[in-house]
């Protein structure tokens, strides 16, 4: 029996509602001691992501939402059969619990931001030509004249991010104060200045929406995206489980990588 | 019920994916039947909604599903 | 059944756009064309390459910043960077790849340059 997985919740209870997921078919809730996978029975893996899909998925978690905490899970997971679940639940036990009273009572938000880049680029020029110190001989050798390109150039992207740090800072000082986690990405592209997700407690949605106005109307030549409440898609915490590697050996290679990540910077 | 301008759609159904593809649980192991992570990468919105035009053609008529159902 | 979460902006297209340049769009499936194989591994070998000329370049920079070169150095330095950057020029056009292509997916920690 393919079983596919909605999501984690913190009961063992069934399901009171009538809900309905992919083909239709019925939601229920398998459970594991005090926790439960709710699950519907598929026969057969979904053909690619489609909108419809993705939806009906999306719909159910959101409908548990209102009665549980639940711990989303990704798209298009499909376990074989109830004992291979079981036995899913029981590694993953401890996890979840921990994840579960975590986010107990607290929603995610979205919130987007875009900055004109060319233009925050154009005003950084001109202030760099007025306050100008001549570091460097405007003529001199080829390889001279290269080091100085390459050195405006550098002084640019550095305010650029300067700049774009500044902008996030001020904004998350506001948004930061009514939410219990975050995780920010500052320019992730050259004109997103600000791709973010706030794990709010229920209680504080007020005050956050609030915060939110605030900034947009203190700063309205930026442009803004609000989304939610989501599910705690971003605030799961999951150590991977890969037989590939044993733990020790995989964390040491992540370090590395974010060692290195942080010396190549804004590369 | 959503508003249906096909723009703010779009951009819920963004939103909706970034999320679902690839955040919360992820499980991995033999006993989960999925598809494999490859067909999970996003292909980009106007793949994803010509293949929900290619379902209506093969369904015969207008995708029913739950942003059309009323409550 | 409907959707509780909201999605609210005044700029749904621009943010459709960036959304869009942001996520990884194309399935990176491994080629095992043996005529691709060829310029899959000149890929990996420049990206490499590539990485360490910027780290070379960046930290040029910051020292020219810090005012810690002499006329002399700057001088060699910046010969050196310019072949660098010539040659990784002709390397790129031989094997027909662009500077976007350089570039390694980390997974979840992102891309490497």
């Amino acid at each position: 029996m393919k079983l596919y997985l909605y999501g984690i919740i913190d009961s063992g209870d069934q399901i009171k509602e009538s809900i309905y997921g992919l083909e239709g078919a019925g939601v229920y809730n398998i459970s594991f001691c005090d926790i439960g996978a709710v699950v519907s029975e598929v026969s057969q893996p979904i053909q690619g992501v489609t909108e419809g899909a993705v939806l009906e998925h999306e719909a159910v978690v959101e409908k548990l939402m209102t009665n549980f905490t639940i711990l989303p899970v990704r798209f298009q997971t499909i376990i074989d059969g109830r004992d291979n679940l079981l036995s899913m639940m029981q590694s993953y036990y401890k996890d979840f619990k921990d994840n579960l009273a975590r986010l107990y009572n607290k929603l995610e938000f979205g919130i987007k931001v875009i900055w004109p880049a060319d233009k925050v680029k154009e005003n950084i020029i001109k202030a760099l030509n007025e306050g100008e110190q001549r570091v460097l001989e405007s003529d001199g050798s080829a390889s001279k004249r290269f080091i100085k390109e390459k050195f405006e150039k550098y002084k640019i992207d550095k305010e650029f991010e300067t700049k774009a740090d500044r902008f996030v800072k001020v904004m998350d000082i506001f948004f930061s104060k009514f939410a219990a986690e975050k995780k920010l990405e500052k320019l992730k592209t050259r004109d997103l200045l600000l791709n973010a997700v706030y794990l709010v407690e229920k209680s504080e949605e007020g005050n956050f929406r609030e915060a939110f106005e605030h900034i947009k109307s203190a700063r309205q030549n930026l442009k803004y995206l609000f989304s939610g409440p989501w599910p705690p898609y971003n605030f799961v915490i999951l150590p991977k489980k890969s037989d590939l590697l044993k733990d020790s050996e995989q964390e040491d290679l992540f370090d590395k990588v974010i060692q290195h990540r942080e010396l190549v910077g804004a590369v | 019920m959503r508003n249906v301008v096909t723009k703010s759609k779009d951009v819920t159904l963004l939103e909706i994916l970034d999320r679902v593809l690839d955040k919360g649980v992820v499980i991995s192991g033999d006993m989960v039947i999925s598809v494999a992570d490859v067909d999970l990468i996003y292909l980009g919105l106007k793949v994803l909604l010509s293949s929900v035009e290619t379902m209506e053609k093969l369904r015969g008529s207008p995708f029913i599903g739950p942003m059309q159902e009323a409550k | 059944m409907t959707l509780n979460s909201v999605v609210e902006t005044d700029f749904p297209e621009e943010f459709i756009e960036e959304i869009e340049k942001s996520q990884d769009a194309l399935p990176t499936k491994i080629d095992a064309n043996p005529k691709n194989v060829e310029k899959g591994l000149a890929k990996l070998v420049l990206t490499l390459i590539e990485l360490i000329r910027k780290l070379l370049e960046k930290q040029a920079m910051r020292r020219v910043e810090a005012g810690s070169l002499s006329d002399e150095e700057i001088e060699r330095v910046g010969e050196t960077l310019m072949k660098l950057e010539n040659k990784m020029d002709e390397l790129k056009g031989i094997f027909g790849l662009k500077d976007e292509e350089l570039n390694l997916n980390l997974g979840p920690l992102g891309d490497l340059m």
